[in-house]
């Protein structure tokens, strides 16, 4: 039985590890604690904004990163050419998240998923709510309206080649008030690819929900207290409690 | 020394951090000369079935390679899209020709469960069929990362070591002489991953 993933992201300004609130830097964090050995999976994500540091500094970060992690390392953030696929995956990246640029160009799904198999292209899909039962994707930050629908989007993005679907709720991000799972049940819904979901978790009930009400095959979670080893370890307990086949 | 058998295609890095966090001497190289010197070889990837055959040929290794494999019986484990070459052949997107060293074809996932998403990604079992040197001290239900769309099928069941049951049983590790493949990767499989790849570095 595949079990329901744990996820980490881990989001980096300047190759410093900061969490995110409404998608901007918010609260800096040392990074001693990422080695756990409970989590599934790590993202880490470059948020770094136009002239506000160096893309090497992020790159330095996942090497570091790469060195001592044993579970999949996904890796983004400004990712535009084949090329910055092959930067991430030669410094330890074992996949490739991609958003703003796969909407802008979306052959570059399809070219990446022809070179490195569709498992290393998870596109992810910033999202906002317009009005009830209503949402439109964002790139650039969470910054400009693409008038694109996510669960469709998410759809054109599969058959382009897409391994996975990483779909986030712009205004959720840091609350810690829940995910928006009526945003995860329609992209979940839409695709034969798994999904990850993410903007919100602040409790293990949180996860449940995720994989519950929203359908996902992953829950992801930003903040600290999430990734210590004790706490990946009491959410699992719990949502193996809430009868979730996870990694115990 | 181990050699990571470098053909364009996979995350290298991963393997031989892996290799080298467990004591052993690691080296990444595409040259023949190199492998023949090695103890041990790994043959890692992930990508398209046609790429890594292409490559291959492209470096003219298929030849040598397989001379060093099945007739010196050189000890090689292959991962994910590594093991899947080792295969007669692979109908991922066409008709293509494998290396031939394992009686088996590569078939696309396609499970009977439409709830199960393709590609199969994440931690799953391991059923281990058969005692194997691979397998010492890992516990039978430990778990381990896969992430693929396509999968080997043996045609010998003598070969199966290890299944797992993804809308259907597929191939998930297996073993013919002095070669061993997994669909898993134990270089993403934490602890009990890194003790598997222990085991086929000092016992394989």
């Amino acid at each position: 039985m595949l079990r329901k993933r744990l996820i980490t992201v881990l989001t980096f300004t300047d190759g410093v590890l900061f969490r995110t609130k409404l998608f901007h830097p918010d609260y800096r964090y040392t990074q001693s604690f990422i080695d756990s050995w409970s989590i599934d999976e790590v993202v880490a994500l470059d948020v770094t904004r136009p002239g506000q540091g160096s893309k090497e500094n992020f790159y330095s970060t996942v090497q570091q990163l790469a060195r001592k992690c044993f579970v999949p390392l996904a890796a983004g953030g400004g990712v535009r050419t084949i090329d910055d696929f092959k930067k991430l995956l030669s410094i330890g990246a074992d996949k490739v998240v991609i958003n703003t640029e796969a909407v802008r160009n979306s052959k570059l799904i399809t070219e990446a998923a022809n070179l490195f198999g569709a498992q290393c292209v998870v596109v992810s899909i910033d999202a906002k709510k317009i009005g009830e039962g209503k949402y439109e994707v964002y790139t650039e930050f969470g910054t400009k309206p693409t008038g694109l629908e996510p669960s469709a989007w998410a759809k054109k993005a599969e058959e382009y080649g897409a391994g996975e679907i990483m779909i986030t709720s712009i205004e959720r991000d840091g609350f810690l008030e829940g995910y928006d799972n009526e945003l995860n049940k329609l992209v979940s819904e839409a695709v034969s690819i798994p999904v990850l979901v993410c903007g919100g978790a602040g409790k293990w009930q949180d996860f449940v929900d995720g994989i519950k009400i929203g359908k996902a095959s992953a829950v992801c979670t930003t903040n600290i207290y999430h990734f210590t080893d004790v706490s990946i370890k009491s959410a699992k307990a719990y949502m193996k409690n809430a009868g979730i086949d996870v990694r115990i | 020394m181990i050699v990571i058998i470098d053909y364009g295609l996979g995350n290298l890095f991963s393997v031989i951090g892996a290799v080298e966090k467990l004591g052993f001497k690691a080296k990444i190289s595409s040259k023949i000369a190199d492998m023949e010197k090695a103890d041990k070889l790994i043959l890692p990837g992930v990508g398209a079935f046609s790429d890594g055959m292409k490559n291959l040929k492209n470096l003219s290794l298929i030849e040598p390679l397989t001379k060093l494999v099945v007739e010196k019986k050189k000890p090689i484990l292959g991962i994910c899209l590594g093991c899947q070459l080792m295969a007669k052949e692979s109908f991922e997107f066409g008709h293509h020709k494998g290396l031939g060293w394992i009686d088996g074809s590569v078939l696309k996932l396609e499970p009977n469960d439409k709830d199960l998403r393709v590609p199969h990604v994440g931690w799953d079992d391991l059923l281990q069929r058969k005692k194997s040197i691979l397998f010492e001290g890992i516990p039978s239900d430990a778990l381990f990362y896969y992430t693929h769309s396509f999968h080997i099928k043996c045609n010998n069941p003598d070969d199966i070591l290890g299944e797992c049951d993804y809308g259907g049983l597929f191939t998930a590790a297996f073993n013919h002489n002095n070669i061993y493949g997994t669909q898993f990767h134990p270089e993403k499989s934490q602890l009990h991953g890194l003790n598997l790849l222990k085991n086929f570095l000092e016992k394989g």
